[in-house]
């Protein structure tokens, strides 16, 4: 579904990103770990087309994304709080997202139905603006309107930040079931090892912009990891 | 202390992207002030003469101190809608050991340095100096100068006082058009009354205390509010309970309707680009300027031609240069989001043709001075639907300033509506309808200058697919370097 090939994003005289090749198939859920400056972000980045690479190519089913906009019909993602728009109420949002991926009203509050527990009461029919909802509120909102309209790829940076216990479970299991009938391809970049392996059947693991792991999970993946990291 | 934040606020503008790419556009800028400060010691210097000229039965001071409030409300009123409030960046500076007072103090200084602050010192100067040369009291004449300059002063922290206030905006343009109004028609002359004010104050010296008091007050008065203001509660936005509007019958517009409508919601619900839109209103008067002044009129039909364009043209003007940076905030959503590019800019461009359409329908009143006039109008309507929206969005390329939709809730909080700059990009703009109307008028006449500039405009609207697949081009070139721009304040 995805192919990085020689990518690399250089800026000045260093070099955020060098990826020889990676590949993820279709129906893939991946995690994407690493410190702080490890890459993962701008790994999106350039999968979103948001910035230039230096060289390399990167193709989400097979289109190559910098050439062409035809990866956008099926790719959905949220990465920060850029992607809201904050004058916006929640209920506007959804259906703005909605309307982009040809959804209507309807189908929207049928969509919006399943994610209730979610939403805990805090979202809908608030009359508040996104703006001025609290951080975690935020990334909820952010994180249900990537699911908008069936994307086949989905591009989560750090899900689970900001948001409370109780979510966090409850995401985690909403991630799970979307990999489940191996259609939609799932990309997260995570600090927390614990969530990331217990959502991700494949680890890759960044270190300033190299690609040095890339495991596929099992029992003692979480162990390894947590090696690695504390040195 | 001082001398810290003027370093914070070097590198804040020399780090900005904006200026790093702009230097020539900078020294653009630099060139346009300077012109502009010429012209008010121009002014300053020929003011008396063109005043003893003009009117030779009246004393030329007493002249100038007729009509002097008039100058001060649509100073008032200039300097609410353009001047920019000095930003400081306050989250940060709060939890650190430095006492408020130095913060807002800085604040306060930092807003006199304002080029507001220098156009009346530029016009002032020479003209006190001219009538001391004409031998009038010298210190009257000082003190006159003094008190004026406060006066102006004192508008700068009212400015600051009311900068979030939008009634306060609308009470001063209601009042001065009022006060117009009731001195055209020789019903109630508030000059004779100002005028008699300001000449007592000029031939009392001792008056000048008056003016001081003004100042101080005003400036204790800005420095108590933003004191007050100056903590994080006031940072955060007050939560009201939001009204949301049906906006389905756009929807006729099909692809582009989800733009438009947000587009909508986006000047309805924040501070900045309501007062953009507010400042495109303004130019629905513009033309009134040139149909009453004796040289507009009748001397250049060129002029009027001009003008009428800027008529219809508003909007455009002030809200359409800023496209797509109204949309900086979360630009990164649309370009990744199921939109095709030149989609987006097709909104935009339904957006300023129905905004040039409104404003035909609300400068209709203009039929009142004749087939010559209201045919300039209908020009416009075409010039800026068919070529000058182009035109309008092409600038957007140029332009990579991030907006903060929502500046209101910070007690330093840049809330202008539009700056300077974009006005100076879009001023050569507006000479091509002087061209394509002005050579067939000099050739043949009025009407076959009318006819070019409708033939032009509606092969721009046919074209309109062509143009806009030129524009996303370059819009697509630049994608990157917008978008880091973009999110550099994020």
């Amino acid at each position: 579904m995805i192919h990085a090939k020689n990518i690399t994003k250089i800026y000045g005289t260093s070099t955020v990103l060098n990826i020889d090749n990676l590949e993820i198939n279709k129906g893939q859920s991946i995690g994407l770990v690493g410190n702080n400056g490890a890459g993962k972000t701008t790994f999106f980045n350039l999968l979103l087309d948001l910035i230039e690479p230096t060289t390399g190519t990167i193709t989400n089913n097979n289109i190559i994304v910098n050439q062409s906009e035809d990866w956008k019909p099926f790719t959905a993602a949220f990465i920060d709080e850029s992607f809201l728009i904050g004058y916006l109420t929640p209920e506007e949002y959804f259906y703005f997202i909605g309307e982009l991926r040809g959804k209507n009203k309807a189908d929207i509050d049928t969509f919006l139905s399943q994610f209730t527990e979610i939403f805990n009461d805090e979202i809908l029919k608030k009359k508040k603006y996104l703006r001025d909802l609290s951080k975690g509120n935020q990334k909820k909102v952010g994180i249900v309107a990537a699911l908008i309209g069936d994307p086949e790829v989905i591009i989560l940076d750090e899900p689970f930040a900001n948001l409370d216990p109780t979510t966090q479970i409850r995401l985690k299991k909403m991630l799970k079931s979307l990999t489940e009938n191996k259609k939609v391809t799932v990309l997260i970049s995570s600090h927390d090892l614990l969530h990331v392996t217990e959502v991700c059947e494949r680890i890759v693991v960044l270190e300033k912009g190299n690609l040095i792991k890339d495991l596929k999970t099992s029992p003692e993946t979480l162990k390894e990891l947590e090696v690695h990291f504390s040195v | 202390m001082f001398k810290k934040f003027i370093a914070l606020e070097w590198k804040k503008f020399i780090r900005s992207a904006n200026f790093q790419k702009s230097l020539a556009f900078k020294i653009f800028i630099g060139i346009g002030i300077f012109i502009l400060l010429l012209y008010a010691l121009g002014i300053g210097v020929g003011l008396f003469f063109l005043l003893k000229e003009q009117i030779p039965e009246k004393d030329p001071w007493q002249v100038v101190n007729t009509f002097i409030v008039f100058w001060f409300l649509g100073e008032l009123i200039f300097r609410y809608l353009v001047q920019k409030m000095p930003v400081l960046t306050i989250k940060p500076l709060l939890i650190l050991p430095i006492a408020k007072k130095k913060v807002i103090k800085y604040g306060l200084g930092k807003s006199l340095l304002s080029i507001f602050n220098f156009i009346p010192l530029f016009i002032l100067m020479p003209f006190s100096a001219v009538l001391l040369f004409q031998g009038y009291s010298p210190i009257n004449v000082i003190s006159w100068f003094f008190g004026i300059l406060f006066l102006s002063y004192t508008l700068n922290f009212i400015t600051f006082l009311v900068n979030k206030n939008e009634t306060f905006f609308y009470s001063i343009l209601i009042i001065l058009a009022s006060l117009i109004g009731l001195e055209y028609f020789d019903i109630f002359k508030i000059s004779t009354i100002a005028g008699t004010a300001f000449n007592y104050f000029t031939n009392h010296a001792y008056l000048i205390i008056v003016p001081i008091i003004t100042l101080a007050t005003s400036y204790i008065l800005s420095f108590k509010h933003l004191k007050k203001n100056l903590n994080l509660d006031n940072l955060i936005t007050k939560q009201k309970e939001v009204k949301t509007t049906d906006l389905t019958w756009l929807n006729r517009f099909g692809e582009v309707a989800p733009f438009l409508k947000n587009d909508i919601k986006l000047i309805w619900r924040n501070a900045r680009p309501r007062k953009t839109v507010l400042s495109g209103f303004v130019f629905l008067f513009y033309a009134l300027i040139f149909i009453y002044s004796k040289s507009g009129f009748n001397g250049s039909p060129y002029m009027l031609a001009f003008a009428m364009m800027f008529v219809t043209g508003g909007f455009a003007m002030t809200f359409g240069q800023l496209v797509p940076s109204w949309d900086s905030e979360y630009y990164q959503l649309l370009m990744s989001q199921n939109i095709k590019y030149k989609t987006y800019l097709d909104s935009k461009w339904y957006l300023m043709v129905v905004a040039v359409v409104v404003s035909f329908i609300l400068a209709t009143p203009y039929i009142y001075f004749g087939w010559k006039v209201y045919s300039l109008l209908i020009a416009g309507l075409f010039f800026n639907a068919g070529i000058n929206s182009y035109l309008v969005l092409l600038g957007g390329v140029l332009n990579r300033m991030p907006i903060k939709l929502n500046e209101k809730a910070k007690a330093f909080g840049n809330t202008q509506g539009f700056n300077m700059t974009q006005m100076l990009i879009a001023i050569p703009k507006m000479f091509l309808p002087i061209l394509l109307f002005g050579i067939p008028y000099k050739l043949i006449n009025h009407n076959a200058g009318i006819i070019t500039v409708i033939g032009f405009s509606l092969i721009g609207i046919l074209l309109k697919n062509f143009f806009l697949t030129k524009i996303e081009k370059i819009y697509q070139k630049t994608k990157y370097k917008t978008i880091a721009a973009y999110s550099e304040n994020n």
